[in-house]
């Protein structure tokens, strides 16, 4: 199975410093977002970490499978997705003892979301409000569900969808790394199949533009760098009020061989 | 100098303090304290300085401005009373502790509260609050079909299986080696549909190399699956029921 992928992050329009930060590890196919959040540089150092110990966590399980995990084995999914959310939990142990380590880092947190393949299964994971999509032909589809006050107000019919667009309450979480010792991860597996899009991306993409118009740019770019460079641009173009961050993957088709054809043929007339 | 602390229900949504220049309360973005929500007029109220004393003033508001749950006009202020406006308490408060929570540690100058910043509920509210709409969902939540076990019971077509639990959060039917319901024959789909399942425990169906039906109607987004629910794919049908 190959996975092409592109990212691209930026300060934006207004802010002075990028407190998002990613990570990418093509061999283990494994995509890591965070957005930090806390006063003078403490958002930068807590998503750094964020996607730093997520990505140690899961080279070590890696290497060694008999390493324990990290909080409670989620039932239902794979090896792989529980690791996943074991990393996370533990990016949260270090982000929450820096913070309280540190002076001056108090409110210091930051969100996460990661994507790991593992053949056509991808396990989904996150923690605050970052978000992931898919594209699937014309299917376009947020996997993640926002930890924010305003999501969870629409979740329970408490305000509509366009209350929330206008809030100025979307910048209230209420669930992140960092903040407490401990933390829930939310973790979904889905399919990965050949053509199919995933963007991991931060607020700032998303305040910006509607998920009509990522859809569009996911839709008519073929090379996932470039379609990662057009969706910041116009992020930023539309204001760029907020760091912006995004990693777009594909998973690429396979060469068709002549035999292949035949199948597909078969295939399409059966 | 006094601080006004903004709060919903339980939860604390913005801390303002209060200098020489007075803050303007109400829905409209231009406001000094913005409060999102219909019960709040345009431009509601103001809070200001005068000789030393806080004031709160109401603008003639359609629904009416509350200091400790009598409707005023024009009052002075004192640290702890509360501003009831629509469903939004302001409490009154000195100070102090803003500036401690800018500055941490309190030996660095309190750096400037930016506007739009990334915020958490406050920890102690917070966890009150989710309490309160974990209790919401529970009660929302349709009792009977959670303590069921969701089922694939094999109607029509050639299967692995006759029957399968569906325990995973992910489900694929076809050939591939991560399927669950496994199809036999050379030309079948390796990954024909997926059904996943969701936090509030509700499953979706949802096309991958082909389009399923369900009840006899092309699946072009994800779907949500009900008992009784006939899955039709690639040369199979399943019935998706809840099972006692």
């Amino acid at each position: 199975m190959e996975i092409e992928f592109g990212a691209q992050s930026d300060t934006g329009c207004v802010r002075e410093n990028n407190e998002d930060s990613y990570r990418v590890v093509p061999e283990m196919n494994l995509f890591v977002l965070s957005d930090g959040m806390g006063g003078l540089e403490s958002g930068e150092v807590a998503s750094q970490l964020a996607v730093d110990t997520v990505l140690a966590r899961c080279r070590e399980a890696e290497k060694n499978p008999s390493l324990p995990l990290a909080g409670e084995r989620i039932e239902g999914v794979s090896t792989a997705s529980n690791q996943l959310a074991s990393a996370i939990r533990s990016a949260n142990e270090v982000v929450y003892r820096t913070a309280q380590q540190g002076a001056g880092q108090r409110g210091m947190g930051a969100t996460v979301v990661a994507v790991r393949c593992t053949d056509e299964r991808m396990s989904v994971a996150h923690v605050g409000d970052s978000r992931i999509y898919r594209l699937r032909g014309d299917e376009f589809e947020q996997l993640t569900r926002d930890h924010s006050f305003v999501a969870e107000q629409v979740r329970h019919g408490k305000m509509t969808a366009e209350e929330a667009a206008s809030s100025t309450m979307q910048n209230v979480l209420v669930r992140a790394l960092g903040i407490e010792p401990t933390v829930e991860v939310d973790v979904s597996e889905e399919l990965l199949m050949e053509n199919d899009t995933v963007l991991l991306c931060s607020d700032g993409l998303t305040r910006e533009l509607s998920d009509a118009q990522i859809a569009a740019v996911l839709g008519e770019c073929e090379e996932p760098q470039a379609t990662a460079r057009r969706l910041v641009d116009m992020a930023k173009q539309a204001g760029g009020g907020d760091n912006v961050t995004v990693v777009v993957l594909r998973r690429a088709a396979k060469p068709v061989g002549a035999i292949a054809r035949i199948g597909r043929w078969f295939k399409k007339s059966a | 100098m006094a601080k006004l602390v903004l709060k919903f229900e339980n939860s604390v949504l913005k801390e303002m303090a209060v200098g020489s220049k007075e803050v303007s309360i109400g829905r409209s973005p231009e406001n000094g304290l913005v409060i999102d929500n219909p019960a709040v007029s345009h431009y509601h109220a103001r809070v200001f300085n005068e000789e030393g004393r806080l004031m709160l003033e109401d603008f003639g508001s359609m629904n009416g401005t509350f200091v400790n749950g009598q409707r005023v006009k024009m009052v002075t202020l004192k640290p702890g009373d509360s501003v009831g406006i629509g469903k939004h308490t302001i409490v009154v408060s000195e100070s102090r502790d803003l500036d401690g929570f800018a500055s941490g540690n309190g030996s660095a100058k309190p750096a400037a509260p930016k506007i739009n910043e990334t915020v958490m509920l406050d920890t102690k509210e917070r966890r009150e609050f989710l309490q309160k709409v974990a209790a919401v969902g529970e009660s929302s939540q349709v009792a009977p079909s959670r303590l069921k076990v969701p089922t694939l019971i094999v109607r029509k077509g050639r299967t692995n299986q006759c029957e399968y639990a569906l325990n995973d959060k992910l489900t694929v039917i076809g050939k591939s080696g991560m399927a669950t319901v496994k199809l036999k024959g050379w030309f079948a789909p390796k990954a024909a549909v997926q059904i996943t399942r969701r936090d509030d425990h509700s499953y979706y169906i949802g096309a991958a190399d082909k389009v399923p039906s369900v009840n006899g109607q092309p699946i072009l987004h994800p779907t949500i699956l009900s008992s009784g629910d006939i899955i039709a794919v690639a040369g199979i049908e399943l019935e998706f029921v809840y099972r006692d």
